[in-house]
């Protein structure tokens, strides 16, 4: 490789605001390059593996059927990425997934009562829900409370609430728009839903490379003192990404409200493990400035890929869970900087 | 001088509030609703508090080191499937048995936590993971009914003594033995040390990562004596039995007044923490508050007494 007088920074793959060291350690530059990529081949290996051992994976259905159960995972993860980003993480997704899934359920023409406002209702209720990520931001950086504290409770307060709207039953949508995005391939390809998904993840990749925010995210999370003293607005940049997250989480519950085709508290129950862990395995780092949409893009699609090998190979769904909680620790242990950390608490 | 006089009189004021707060509550509820202040019903409320106290008392140590552990409902669901299998199999083995897999479950959080240097809510969140699927596994996803047989090994949980529940007791039991931990022990000196500050303590020569061990295991370890007791309350197991826990146990360490940034509490303030937690639900039955909305109540008290008690000079930048 020729040597490089420009830091990776500026042109190629994931923006790193810590670039490694300047000058010509071309060594240590495609290593990290290599780390870069490592969840990528994973992915295709993983996938040859599976195939090798399976050759129904390779199928049409399948794969769609993999696109398929990304798309929930992909939507959420997107959104616990730029939080990750900065440093922060989110623990209340399936509170505000919940909220959003039951608000659209009960909103549209449904089974439990009168209502039949449409798409209006799916407007209203993904609004709701980025309140909620505003309200965990402002009260992080308001009252000077650790993330994942302030989204612990507001993970209990969401699910709360759901039940409480809900009066702890389950509403089924009887609406046929809704239940379309679950439903219709246009083209006889990939469901509504994933299109919506690759949606968020073109307007969510526009944020992070083409924005001014995108840039603050990892200014902050590189080093939060730093961003604050060159006059980047670190507060308000928080909220907007809490906010941000929310939306997505809504959007995330409107994609499950259509793929249930009902709403109940616990639609979201076991969303925030695997979203945590798809967006680390992709190798967004969690002490944040290091990964991006892409990465995980990557770690949801290991996730999945992973999540349907189990099914094609009769492995228990139970185990999932456990695999993914060896995954998680995995990740994080490879890609954390520890030069870095002094003090992990 | 002043300053420190001050600081310590403020911490006086501050570790007063929750009992004031407590009586308060009490004597609310009791005008409210008369029936309360009885000697049965507040046996009852004492019952109902000591599994969760116990819960509460072992991620006491770990906030104190300044991390947390979100693993505890699973280990205690863990322990419940693992009595419930285990008692008809070998009978009173069963419970040193479980004790002992919750131990190692905590040990295995806190090495990781220290060895792999990935942060403790982070790594819990992984376990509770593990330990969940393990659960799920073991009980094939029912809930197990211990049958006549394994119920006369629960009668040391169940008994009334002296016509005092006795998990009263037991709870007493743990309250006492945690106070001497805290207390006498150099692993309750180090713990307030670490969390007060970590690069001076391993500094100052102590081994920072076996107490952070200690305190993981063992916050693990009373979860699956939790666990058991729950159990023996309800004469089954289920893999999802503690689920509902997490929130409330460590918002009765946080109202108590152990400070989440760590160096500051005790055991003695998650008694008083999980006391008020107890109370506030029965006080919400009474008004006939949701079973489930009261969550929402638990996590906006979590987050003010969170607001409440952190040390903001010890962080300065917040994650």
């Amino acid at each position: 490789m020729e040597p490089r007088k420009v830091p990776p920074s500026a042109d190629s793959g994931t923006p790193q605001i810590r670039s490694p060291e300047l000058g010509g350690r071309n060594a240590k530059l495609s290593l990290n390059r290599l780390k870069r990529y490592a969840p990528f081949f994973a992915l295709i290996a993983l996938s040859l593996l599976i195939g090798a051992m399976n050759p129904r994976f390779f199928e049409f259905n399948n794969l769609i059927r993999v696109a398929n159960s990304a798309s929930i995972p992909l939507v959420l993860s997107l959104g616990m990425t730029f939080v990750i980003l900065l440093g922060s993480i989110d623990l209340s997704v399936e509170g505000v997934l919940a909220i959003g899934a039951v608000l659209i359920s009960l909103l549209v023409r449904n089974n439990g009562n009168g209502f039949d406002l449409g798409w209006s209702a799916v407007v209203l209720a993904i609004l709701a829900c980025s309140g909620i990520g505003f309200l965990n931001g402002a009260i992080h950086v308001g009252l000077r409370i650790p993330s994942f504290m302030v989204t612990l409770g507001m993970w209990f307060i969401g699910v709360g609430v759901a039940t409480l709207i809900l009066g702890g039953s389950t509403v089924r949508v009887l609406d046929k728009g809704i239940r379309s995005i679950a439903l219709d391939r246009p083209m006889g390809f990939f469901p509504i839903a994933v299109w919506v998904a690759l949606g968020a993840l073109g307007i969510t990749w526009v944020i992070e490379r083409q924005t001014r925010i995108g840039r603050y995210i990892y200014a902050i999370g590189g080093g939060e003192d730093l961003a604050a003293l060159s006059g980047i607005p670190v507060k308000r940049v928080k909220i907007i990404v809490f906010m941000i997250a929310g939306t997505l989480y809504g959007l995330g519950g409107l994609l499950s409200a259509a793929q249930l085709g009902q709403g109940n508290a616990l639609i979201g129950s076991g969303r925030l493990f695997s979203t945590v862990t798809a967006v680390v395995v992709g190798g967004t780092a969690l002490t944040g400035g290091e990964g991006g949409v892409l990465n995980t893009l990557v770690g949801v699609m290991i996730m999945a890929v992973l999540g349907n090998g189990m099914v094609l190979l009769g492995i228990s769904p139970d185990v999932q869970q456990g695999v993914q909680g060896v995954l998680i620790i995995v990740a994080v242990a490879l890609s954390l900087d520890r030069a870095r950390l002094k003090i992990v608490k | 001088m002043t300053a420190t006089k001050s600081l310590r009189a403020g911490g006086r004021v501050q570790a007063a509030i929750p009992i004031v707060l407590l009586i308060g509550l009490v004597i609310l509820i009791g005008v409210l609703q008369p029936s309360f202040l009885t000697a049965d019903t507040l046996l009852v409320v004492m019952a109902d508090t000591a599994t969760l106290f116990i819960l509460a008392a072992g991620i006491t140590f770990v906030v104190m080191l300044g991390g947390i552990d979100l693993s505890i409902q699973a280990v205690a669901s863990l322990s419940s499937v693992l009595v419930a299998i285990w008692l008809g199999r070998i009978g009173y083995w069963a419970f040193p048995a479980t004790l002992l897999v919750g131990f190692i479950t905590g040990a295995f959080s806190g090495v990781v936590h220290v060895r792999l240097r990935i942060p403790s809510f982070i790594v819990t969140l992984a376990t509770s993971g593990l330990v969940a699927a393990a659960a799920l596994l073991l009980s094939q996803e029912r809930s197990i009914t211990i049958g006549e047989a394994g119920r006369a090994y629960l009668s040391w949980i169940t008994g009334r003594p002296f016509g005092v529940p006795s998990v009263i007791f037991i709870g007493a039991l743990v309250a006492c033995a945690g106070i001497w931990l805290q207390c006498y022990t150099p692993f309750g000196r180090y713990s307030a040390a670490i969390g007060a500050g970590e690069a001076a303590t391993w500094a100052s020569g102590v081994k920072v990562n076996r107490q952070k061990v200690i305190a993981y295991s063992l916050s693990a370890g009373l979860a699956a004596l939790a666990g058991i007791l729950l159990t023996g309350r309800l004469s089954s197991g289920s893999p999802t039995l503690a689920n509902e826990l997490l929130l409330p146990a460590i918002a009765a360490v946080v109202v108590g007044g152990t400070s989440i940034t760590g160096g500051a509490g005790g055991i003695g303030r998650t008694v008083i923490g999980a006391l008020i937690i107890s109370v506030v639900r029965v006080g919400m039955t009474f008004v006939g508050v949701d079973i489930f909305a009261q969550q929402i109540v638990f996590g906006a008290v979590l987050i003010l007494a969170v607001a409440i008690t952190i040390d903001r000079t010890k962080i300065l930048i917040v994650k």
